[in-house]
């Protein structure tokens, strides 16, 4: 026999004003099993909580319904002071007869009847609650971060200084990522290698933090604090303990003649390769796609040049397994590919370029060493327009968003250009000028005004090449959509901001969700904007959308203090409300009969395969087992397991069923 | 002659429609008194088995309702309960179960007034049709023959 | 002495199974399921126009099971049985060897699921015409017609169970009719326990059933059972384009998701 408590709260006059409180206590303190009733102007105050504390322990209670607001307000509460009075805090719950009640109902017997209603199905229902301990497990104190750009290097850090273990994985043979290509950033005109190159150095240092470049996450597995990941360490072709770096190799290579990646394609690089000055590591590694030796079966000069013998032609990928704790996606951006824009003639014209390569043009390490000479045939051009939204807030391209990032580089571009032809005229034709930030309404102004950058509000309609010039048309909206035509020596187009190449397949390879552009999704746009929906994987960066520097760092920052507060304890401690797969006795072991339908139904990857053996080892039965570390306690798998099998606490057949007849059986 | 007042049951799920129905109360919209919400962790988790039990134990109406596509707090478990709902009022359609008396729908945690919407429609909606008396009747007949044996 | 008793006495003999599931003469004019161990036995094996049963539902009983590796002599729907069982990971591949038993007479050996598979593709998998008639006779009927129907039928039910017993995909320990906490179904045979175990069976078998008919074969009270889940195969398939028993990896319809799934009901 139960001895249930029920507390009616008042709410003040918010739930008394149209429900016959006491009315209420007294006829559910009838109910079968209810040893305690009453009701009370405040349950959730000081008092109110005293009430229930001290009713649990006098009437030695085994079951609690608080009849107050909704239980997403203040069920931890009442939960709270059960556990304190000694009460198992899962063996309460509450019946919502405020939001779903006294606030929807006018004052009458029909409300009051429907709150002795809804506290009638918590009754039934908590005779059917079980006593359930907190879920602990255990924490991997190391996290992995992937990508190494400003984003990834930011978080890898703070986590590092925290004085926990970073795995760092980036796919490119070099830390550093878009922003290493970066000539000047806005607003300030920072010199970007300037600030970078010194965290690249410091990642590659830190004791904390150990660095696989070249190298691919290939599975995840696991969850929260427990991950199991397996990284694909490409082949560098090179022994990295051998090598010096001293780049004998990558002068004498025949092959010279492949287009430079890190250059935008503006120049050119050799087949064994270290992507740029400040690269970290500084070792190179051999393009096998383009290396004579892997094509033609010989050449090995780099091998007979290297002074410490570091060559390693026969060098095999190594997929190593690390466990970790956290992980933090940091994987960046990339910008839209050049078949976007036919009508721009991007990838026909030598001079139309996009941003990424005016950094590089405008960039004191880049291809010019910082002089702004067009592409087709090495002059300085005087007149270059700039088209913002080259795809951004264009439906018709598929990419309806704002990329955010191309208003202010624009700004600096025109600027640049301006500090270093002073006789040339940009052009920006551009929707609107968003230049929210800090110093960054400033910044444009500067570029219009001081640097006379012609601003066109208006769409560039298409671009053409006659005699040696780039005509661009568009239409002036601001003058009455008149139609515009610049002969321009070059043109620059701001290219939207899009998810990396592989993201999709990288979200799923770590199950996380992302949005239909493939940018990763956060578990809540605006109070959980760094973490994801798969606990203990976090964002940083621009992987999640276009962002700027300053926001990518905050953000990379953020994760790693979820990180570290993920790291602060030994163990987790994680709600017990989670599906549970029976056990019985042999010869039946579970009601489970190993369909595995609900295996595919599960967002979380939480159900396992468990063999239940003999005593010779031979397996007698696959069984479903739900790990409860994964589970979320959706029950989805519960609703579709014919035998029954799967239950989940909290919400379980008894309960639910319970819920119903208690309902509709007064 | 007393109108008649229609039982209806709410399934809902806790991330979504539960917490849109808090919003209903929040914001003061009024409806009806004959809904009751029963709550869940996700449409994923409300069994086919849980309207039938509804409807036997007298309910007239039932309104299923949870996060919008995309919008699931658990990612998918509404897709998943989607294609659930496809094929049982299918069946249910089949074996002469009136589904008009069944109200699915997709309510956010933002959408107090569609949740208000929601509940007002399905009671006009069941008051229009009457009670659900061929359910009633081998629900209360069988009831009767086994003596409340039904009930555990 | 036949094909099929010197294909299942050498099977037998070289060890390749233990035992056969086949068909042999029953009491009266009847034919039944016969499980044959050795070459003596392998003589009682039968095989005419009225051998029509989908033995597969006997693959996972225990009792059966435990006779060690098994041969079965199979009919389309045995085929697809064991498809939509090898899917659910009842059956794994090689496990079985089968017999099929073609229209002329003569027999063809499937060792692997993927010869199973492409059988299937090219063979019709539909419900008779008979069936299909009757279930758009039942469509055209209002809502309460069709309850009137079904409440006609299932007043007939016993609830022997022997639906169950013969459904190749009823193979749970327990099925949900068993669970008494909470007590989801109603034990008696009246008219809401026969409603909620015939409903709850259909819905189990919804996107899993492979239309071979038993259960309204072994049904004692003629109930056409058989219909409840032969009326979801179509919108099923056009909905969700699945189809059970066809593949051995098939994924199941209700296990399963598109973003994009179309419905007009939910507002």
């Amino acid at each position: 026999m139960s001895r249930i408590g029920v507390f009616v709260c008042h709410c003040g006059e918010n739930i008394s004003a149209t429900v016959n409180c006491e009315k209420v206590a007294k006829i559910t303190g009838e109910l079968k099993g209810v040893e305690f009733s009453t009701d009370y102007k405040y349950m959730c105050s000081y008092p109110g909580q005293t009430l229930i504390k001290e009713a649990i322990k006098e009437h030695k209670l085994d079951g609690v319904v608080v009849a107050a607001c909704s239980p997403r307000m203040h069920e931890p509460t009442f939960r709270k002071a059960c556990a304190e009075a000694g009460l198992n805090p899962f063996l309460c719950e509450m019946s919502n007869i405020r939001e779903h009640c006294s606030w929807v109902h006018p004052k009458d017997d029909l409300t009051t009847e429907k709150a002795q209603d809804l506290v009638r199905v918590m009754v039934e229902k908590v005779k059917k609650n079980k006593a359930l301990n907190s879920i602990k497990v255990p924490v991997t104190k190391t996290a992995l971060v992937i990508g190494g750009g400003i984003a990834g290097i930011q978080a890898a850090l703070d986590i590092a200084n925290c004085g926990h273990k970073v795995i760092m994985v980036e796919r490119q043979p070099s830390i550093g990522g878009h922003m290493s290509q970066l000539s000047e950033t806005f607003p300030t005109l920072d010199c970007s290698q300037c600030i970078l190159t010194p965290r690249m150095v410091e990642v590659a240092q830190h004791p904390n933090i150990t660095l696989h470049t070249y190298s691919e996450v290939e599975s995840v597995d696991g969850f929260i604090g427990n991950f199991k990941v397996k990284i694909r360490k490409r082949s560098k072709s090179i022994d990295e303990h051998l090598c010096t770096g001293c780049g004998l190799c990558t002068t004498k290579c025949p092959q010279k003649k492949i287009p430079n990646e890190f250059e935008r394609g503006l120049g050119f690089r050799p087949a064994i390769y270290v992507p740029f000055p400040q690269a970290v590591p500084n070792k190179p590694v051999i393009d096998r796609e383009h290396c004579t030796y892997y094509i033609k079966g010989k050449c090995k000069i780099c091998e007979i040049v290297c002074p410490t013998k570091a060559i390693r032609f026969d060098q095999e990928d190594e997929v190593i397994d690390v466990a970790v704790g956290a992980i933090v996606m940091a994987t960046g951006f990339d910008v839209l590919k050049t078949d976007y824009f036919p009508e721009y003639g991007y990838g026909k014209y030598a001079d139309v370029i996009d941003g990424l390569a005016f950094e590089r043009l405008a960039s004191a390490s880049g291809p010019t060493q910082g002089e702004i000479r067009r592409p087709s045939d090495g002059k300085i051009p005087k007149k270059i327009v700039f088209v913002a939204c080259a795809g951004s807030r264009d439906p018709a391209k598929g990419i309806e968003y704002c990329s955010k990032i191309c208003c202010m580089y624009t700004a600096k571009h025109a600027m640049l250009y301006k500090h270093k032809v002073h006789d040339g005229i940009p052009y920006v034709f551009y929707m609107d000028i968003r230049a929210g930030g800090k110093n960054y309404e400033e910044f444009v102004r500067r570029t219009i005004v001081e640097d006379e950058t012609q601003y066109i509000r208006g769409r560039v309609s298409t671009i053409y090449e006659k005699n040696g010039k780039l005509i661009v048309k568009g239409a002036d909206t601001l003058m009455g959509a008149q139609p515009v035509e610049i002969e321009a020596d070059m043109v620059v187009l701001a290219t939207a901001g899009v998810a990396n190449h592989g993201a999709e397949e990288l979200a799923q390879t770590v199950h996380i969700s992302y949005d239909p552009y493939k940018f990763f999704a956060e578990a809540h746009p605006k109070l959980k904007p760094v973490e994801t929906n798969t606990a203990g994987i976090f964002l940083a960066g621009a992987c999640q959308a276009p962002k700027d520097i300053p926001e990518s760092v905050a953000a990379a920052s953020g994760a790693a203090v979820k990180v570290a507060a993920l790291f602060s304890n030994d163990e987790l401690t994680r709600d017990p409300l989670v599906a549970v797969v029976n056990r019985s006795a042999p010869p039946v072991y579970s009601q489970c009969v190993g369909c595995f339908l609900c295996q595919s139904v599960c967002p979380y990857q939480a159900i396992e395969r468990e063999e239940i053996k003999n005593r010779n080892g031979e397996v007698i039965k696959t069984l479903a087992r739900v790990n409860e570390g994964l589970c979320q306690g959706c029950g989805t798998c519960v609703a579709l397991c014919r035998t029954k099998a799967i239950d989940i606490h909290g919400y379980s057949n008894q309960q639910v069923y319970t819920e119903i007849m208690a309902l509709l059986n007064d | 002659m007393q109108e008649f007042e229609p039982k209806i049951v709410a399934f809902v799920c806790n991330w979504c429609t539960y917490a849109g129905a808090d919003l209903t109360g929040t914001s003061r919209i009024k409806y009806s008194a004959n809904v009751k919400i029963i709550r869940f962790p996700c449409t994923g988790r409300i069994d086919f088995m849980i309207l039938m039990k509804a409807f036997e134990n007298g309910a007239d109406g039932i309104i299923v309702s949870g996060c919008h596509p995309n919008d699931c707090h658990y990612s998918t478990g509404n897709f998943h309960a989607r294609r659930r709902w496809i094929v049982f009022r299918n069946l249910l359609n089949f074996s002469g179960i009136d589904t008009e008396r069944i109200q699915f729908s997709w309510v956010s945690a933002a959408e107090g007034f569609k949740w208000a919407d929601v509940v007002n429609n399905t009671v006009k909606k069941i008051r229009e049709i009457g009670p659900y008396e061929n359910y009633n009747k081998i629900a209360v007949s069988t009831l009767f023959k086994e003596e409340g044996a039904t009930n555990e | 002495m036949s094909d099929l008793i010197k294909k299942v006495t050498a099977l037998l003999n070289d060890k390749t199974i233990n035992a056969f599931i086949g068909y042999e003469k029953g009491s009266a004019d009847r034919i039944r399921a016969t499980f044959i161990r050795n070459e003596d036995q392998a003589q009682k094996l039968i095989l005419n126009a009225s051998c029509t049963q989908n033995l597969a539902g006997y693959l996972l009983k225990h009792e059966v099971k435990k006779l060690g590796k098994l041969g079965i002599l199979a009919n389309v729907a045995a085929l697809r049985s064991i498809m939509q069982l090898a899917s659910e990971f009842q059956i794994k591949d090689g496990e079985v060897y089968v017999l099929f038993a073609n229209a002329d007479g003569s027999l063809t050996e499937f060792t692997d699921f993927k010869s199973i598979e492409a059988f299937l593709e090219t063979t019709d998998t539909g419900i008779k015409s008979e069936e299909q008639e009757m279930i758009a006779k039942l469509e055209a009927m209002t809502v309460n017609e069709r309850w009137l129907f079904w409440n006609k039928e299932f007043e007939k039910c016993i609830k022997c169970y022997a639906c169950r017993a013969a459904c190749p995909m009823c193979y749970c320990h327990r099925c949900t009719t068993d669970v008494n906490q909470p007590q989801w179904i109603p034990v008696a045979s009246h008219e809401l326990g026969n409603l909620d175990y015939h409903l709850m069976r259909a819905m189990h078998l919804a996107g899993r059933c492979v239309n071979c008919g038993e259960c309204a074969t072994a049904c004692p009270m003629d109930i056409p059972l058989n219909l409840l889940t032969y009326q979801l195969i179509s919108p099923i398939k056009a909905t969700f384009g699945a189809t059970a028993g066809m593949k051995a990896d098939a994924v199941y319809a209700l296990s399963t998701y598109k973003p994009d799934d179309k419905e007009n009901f939910i507002i």
